[in-house]
């Protein structure tokens, strides 16, 4: 055997499968496949050998793996090459995944807190003590108060649809989502531009901009890998970005902008697209809403008048608006994801999707695409209860104006659960969520903690929201569990469903959270709205789609080859003028901005640094820090500081520095950094944590929530997390 | 024509995720603390207080063993036990035949061997031995997002790797000290490539002599015989250097 | 900066007032119109049920308008079921349809 594998293997048969199209996925096969379907011990080996295919959710793309189990044991993950969404790729954090599984501080059984909150003095309990006390609890409390009452926060994962269906059994409006702490801006402005929150076709665009968004370390697939291949075919990507991302070092352009200036950087990007006709006329008299407006209100906004506001040269705007509209409509204002940034995002954000209609660019190659058909149905349950006694509303309705009625902000939920009104909330269900690390405020959401009676939270280690509950519960990792089928959208790769089966069984005494929902629904009186298994749920969801179970038996993927391109010829926009709405008449309506007004970000206080949230690609939010193999990358977080800034304060790399804001305060170690601004500052998420249960991460670094003040987007009330200023003070040598 | 594996990548579309670092650790069971492989970058020196100014683009370089065909690591091994495997052209470790004495640890101009903590022997990059065994390509190849790493065996015109080798200009990263003849290829250009160390004189002959002395015994001869070797591939290489912009380059 | 102020006043004047007007403009509850809907009508407007599959975002909601303020349902063929339901049930209903339309800000998901 002079060369001991096959050389068809690989690349070229890797892009052949990556190519998007559904007749490849019948056509060739490729020997990773086949030995993730081959029979146990086709190695030689004893027959304990087993190849399974599953989908990793370290982070929420829910990308393709075949797990490796010898003797019961998961030894390795590797990525599905037929699963075109994550293009036949697996990061870092999803090889890491076998440590989260493994992992020794994993939560092994029930906990019931004794002792304060916050104290880590736990009883361990049995399954059944722990499901009585969670029932008893939560009917208290719909009994004493109402049961919207008890608020439920379901992460991103693939079993939270049950907690929502749980929830509006039990009879709670009251659902906060990770979205209002992340892309609710974006979806909002888009959904008042367009009347869909679009994909962004990366790989066959010629032209991108990225601004607020980090997808080469905030991997999303497929657009990360896409945006490397377009960048290969010639693509030109542009960055905007206060901080010399990954991103921003392999761009053609980057230009540190004075952070919250985007706004301006867009209305000037309009203003020469306008000015200088370089739209197409057809296509703005028959698709666009407010095409003249736009060229009026944009009038004021010239380049030169930009370059003050974002300190990017004017000579570079006007290039770049020449250079992007002569790529249209192979050209992308790419929406990014996370736009928890401003109190103005919803607006920023429609300053970019405006430009972007301006590109003609919905609906076509190299565009922004709509969603596609994947073909999941609902299963049939019965018809959730209605409860008369409960207040008319969701208790954060109406503190943002055009809040998601299904997301809800957490932001508003906390105020208005710290200020009791209108109604109480006192009990919490917590799911795969961790607003202690994640999200702005540490002290305010402790505080909203200590209103309660009664907090449950379901994870997998010992997360800082965990810690501080009263009733902790262990969740199995996703390679533990059968799961229902969940519709991806993959941009232009595919739009595909995928469902998990258990690689091996729930180690220790871990139950997935539709176990917990099951168990305490039937000690609520509410059994017949969980008289189902997950087996039987995901058939219902299939029942429309009679090649799928195969398919995913087969590649561990189904794909739905529906329309991609041109969906909405001959059809209406969904908006209230049925075409783009460059001018929002429902804004117009409410007496909001029907065009983004400028807003110039709130004036820096001398002597204190904007702090900004960033990604890297080894760490979902704050959920990997502790994972022993991503550790290694970041033992700790450090404060990125301009050299410049850091003679002025009179530190050298390396120093230990106090950082404090209004919410809170922090000490760390500095890097000196020269791609960052001198008034800018960035940490990474996840440090410092409440929690001892996470050992390797204890004491070390700073925690960003604790020093984030809690701000929100007018409009959708989505978080702010950009808003912060920080004073950095030199803390004694140690 | 004999076999032999190598990597050719293309380092401009490495996206520094470290997807490569922690296929291999786990795939290879490197322990904390120790890798088998890397992405170095040539991210602007933060020194240079107006780098900002004139924005230079990111590089980031996967690397790993190089295979290498004049491999200096083998030259130091008194045992024998690291050789350049006939078959595959791979440089391996024969686990049963290492003492650990790490003579091969400074003469590796990559820095890619280490002393496995726990099994005492040295450990380096097989290429995934046993995946190929499997009829799989390395952990590391098969993982990464942009496909950067591409391997094969550049001996057969048919593969990935000898395509992208003919079809590209390529280079090789060597110490100037001694032409190693890496069979890691990367396309075009790549940075950094000033990193290789020049191939030391091993420290562990203080470690070997002061933990177990009859070990000496048994192997000092031999580890003469090598150093003579080693010495003598240092000293009296005559290939050409290559520094930043010397680099030898083949072309198609 | 006049015009700064005024949207940030026009903005947090929004914030205490207009908000209610989006969900409660029809005076009917919505939730409880989803309820009764789904209670009274589902059977027939599901996917493989006798009538069309129907959901709020089936239609705009100047169609919907369209809908209750003919009283159009009154010549289909379900006139029976929508004789059975309350003035209240049916302004509910009319909530909940008009909340959640095509071209609402919160749209009906569909899966």
């Amino acid at each position: 055997m002079s060369s001991p594998f096959d050389p068809a293997l690989s690349r070229r048969n890797f892009l052949k499968w990556s190519g998007a199209s559904a007749a490849a996925i019948a056509a060739g096969s490729q020997t990773p496949v086949l030995h993730a379907q081959a029979k146990d011990g086709n190695t030689g080996q004893a027959p304990t050998v087993a190849h399974k295919y599953t989908v990793c959710g370290m982070c929420l793309n829910a990308c393709g793996m075949i797990a490796r189990v010898e003797n019961g044991v998961v030894t390795k993950l590797d990525p599905n090459p037929r699963f075109l969404k994550s293009r036949g790729m697996l990061c870092a954090r999803g090889n890491a995944g076998i440590q989260q599984l493994y992992d020794p501080d994993r939560l092994k059984y029930p906990m019931l807190r004794k002792g304060e909150r916050g104290e880590g003095k736990w009883e361990r309990i049995s399954w059944d003590q722990a499901l009585d006390i969670a029932a008893e609890k939560f009917m208290k409390i719909a009994k004493e108060y109402s049961r919207c009452g008890v608020l439920f926060t379901p992460g991103s994962d693939t079993q939270s649809t049950f907690v929502h269906w749980f929830a509006e059994v039990f009879g709670s409006y009251n659902i906060a989502t990770h979205e209002s702490s992340c892309l609710l801006s974006r979806n909002r402005a888009y959904l008042d531009t367009f009347g869909e929150v679009p994909f962004a076709d990366v790989l066959h665009t010629r032209y991108i901009i990225i601004v607020g968004a980090n997808p080469f370390e905030a991997i999303m697939t497929p657009d990360t890998i896409d945006l490397m291949t377009a960048r290969k075919n010639g693509c030109k990507i542009v960055v905007l970005d206060p901080r010399y991302t990954k991103t921003a070092g392999l761009a053609h352009e980057w230009f540190p902008i004075k952070p919250g200036t985007d706004m301006a950087f867009f209305l000037a990007l309009a203003h020469v697209i306008t000015q200088e006709k370089r739209y197409d006329q057809t296509y703005a008299d028959e698709k666009l809403y407010g095409i003249n407006e736009l060229t009026e209100h944009v009038r004021q906004y010239s380049p030169e008048w930009a370059e003050k506001e974002t300190e990017i040269p004017a000579e570079a705007i006007r290039r770049i608006a020449r250079e992007l509209s002569a790529a249209a409509p192979e050209a992308i204002v790419y929406p990014g994801r996370r736009t928890s940034d401003y109190v103005n995002s919803t607006q920023m954000r429609r300053s970019m999707a405006i430009v972007n209609a301006l590109l003609g660019n919905w609906d076509r190659p190299g565009g922004l695409l709509a969603a596609r058909q994947v073909g999941l149905a609902n299963p049939d349950l019965p018809e959730a209860p209605f409860y008369d006694d409960n207040p008319e509303n969701r208790l954060d309705h109406g503190m943002a104006n055009m809040m998601f009625d299904e997301e809800g902000s957490f932001k508003h939920l906390r105020d208005a659960i710290i200020a009791g009104k209108p109604y109480p909330i006192k009990g919490w269900f917590i799911y795969k969520y961790n607003p202690l690390q994640s999200l702005a405020n540490r002290k305010k959401t402790i505080e909203m903690m200590q209103k309660m009676d009664f907090i449950v939270s379901v994870d997998i280690t010992m997360s800082d929201t965990a810690y501080m509950s009263d009733l902790v519960l262990p969740a199995p990792s996703v390679l533990e569990r059968q799961d229902p089928a969940v519709g991806l959208q993959g941009s232009s790769a595919c739009a595909c469903v995928m469902a998990r089966d258990p690689v091996i069984p729930p180690l220790y005494e871990s139950r997935p959270v539709f176990d917990i929902l099951k168990g305490m629904a039937g000690r609520m009186e509410l059994a017949e709205f969980f008289d189902f298994t997950v087996e039987e749920y995901r058939k219902g969801q299939l029942k429309g789609l009679p090649d799928a179970e195969k398919a995913l038996r087969e590649d561990g993927v189904y794909y739905n080859p529906s329309k991609l391109y041109g969906v909405y010829d001959g059809k209406i926009y969904k908006t209230l003028s049925k075409k783009i709405e460059i001018y929002n008449q429902r804004y117009a309506q409410m007496g909001a901005d029907p065009l983004p007004v400028y807003q110039a970000p709130r004036e820096q206080p001398v002597n204190r640094y904007r702090l900004v949230v960033g990604r890297s690609a080894c760490f979902t939010h704050c959920t990997t820090q502790n994972n022993a193999l991503l550790h290694e990358m970041m033992p700790e977080n450090t404060l990125w500081l301009h050299p410049r800034s850091a003679r002025k304060l009179g530190l050298t790399d390396g120093d230990r520095v106090e950082v404090k804001s209004h919410a809170g305060r922090g000490e760390l170690a500095v890097s000196l950094k020269n791609g960052i601004r001198e008034d800018t500052v960035y940490m990474a998420s996840g440090y410092d944590p409440l929690s001892p249960g996470l050992t390797r991460i204890y004491g070390r670094g700073a925690c960003i929530a604790d020093l984030i003040e809690d701000y929100a987007d007018h409009l959708s009330g989505n978080m702010a997390m950009h808003e912060t200023f920080v004073q950095i003070t030199r803390k004694g040598a140690v | 024509m004999r076999t032999q594996l190598a990597m050719v990548i293309d380092s401009s579309t490495c996206i520094d995720c470290k997807a490569c670092m922690v296929a291999c650790k786990v795939e290879n069971q490197v322990p904390e603390g120790y890798w088998r492989n890397w992405v170095k970058s040539s991210e602007p020196r933060y020194a240079d207080v107006d780098w900002m100014d004139s924005v230079r683009p990111a590089h980031f370089q996967p690397g790993g063993c190089m295979h290498c065909s004049n491999p200096t690591c083998v030259s130091a091994c008194p045992t024998g036990a690291t050789y350049k495997d006939e078959s595959d052209g791979a440089v391996k470790v024969n686990d049963r035949l290492c003492i650990g004495c790490g003579y091969c640890i400074p003469a590796c101009p990559y820095g890619a061997r280490y002393r496995h903590p726990t099994r005492h022997v040295v450990d380096k990059c097989d290429f995934c031995q046993h995946r190929r065994d499997r009829g799989e390509l390395p952990a590391c190849v098969t993982t990464c997002p942009t496909k950067a790493r591409v391997f094969g065996d550049i001996n057969n015109p048919k593969s990935d790797a000898a395509q992208l080798l003919k079809q590209n200009r390529s280079i090789q990263i060597v110490h100037e000290s001694v032409n190693t003849q890496p069979n890691m290829y990367y396309l075009s250009a790549t940075a950094p490539i000033n990193w290789p160390v020049k191939p030391g004189k091993p420290d562990a002959m203080q470690f070997w002599k002061l933990i177990n002395p009859s070990i000496w015994g048994v192997v000092g001869l031999n580890a003469l015989g090598v150093l003579l070797m080693l010495g003598k591939q240092i000293l009296m290489s005559h290939d050409k250097p290559a520094a930043d912009n010397s680099s030898p380059e083949k072309e198609s | 900066m006049k015009r700064m102020l005024i949207s940030i006043m026009t903005l947090v004047f929004l914030t205490v007032s207009v908000a209610g007007l989006m969900g409660a403009e029809k005076g009917g509850n919505s939730r409880k119109g989803k309820y009764t809907f789904r209670k009274s009508c589902r059977e027939c407007h599901m996917e493989g049920g006798k009538a069309q599959e129907l959901s709020p975002a089936n239609k705009t909601q100047a169609q919907w308008d369209a809908v209750f303020a003919a009283d159009q349902y009154k010549s289909l063929a379900c006139k029976a079921e929508w004789e059975k339901l309350s003035a209240g049930d049916i302004n509910d209903i009319y909530a909940y349809m008009w909340d959640h339309a095509f071209d609402s800000p919160s749209p009906a998901k569909c899966k």
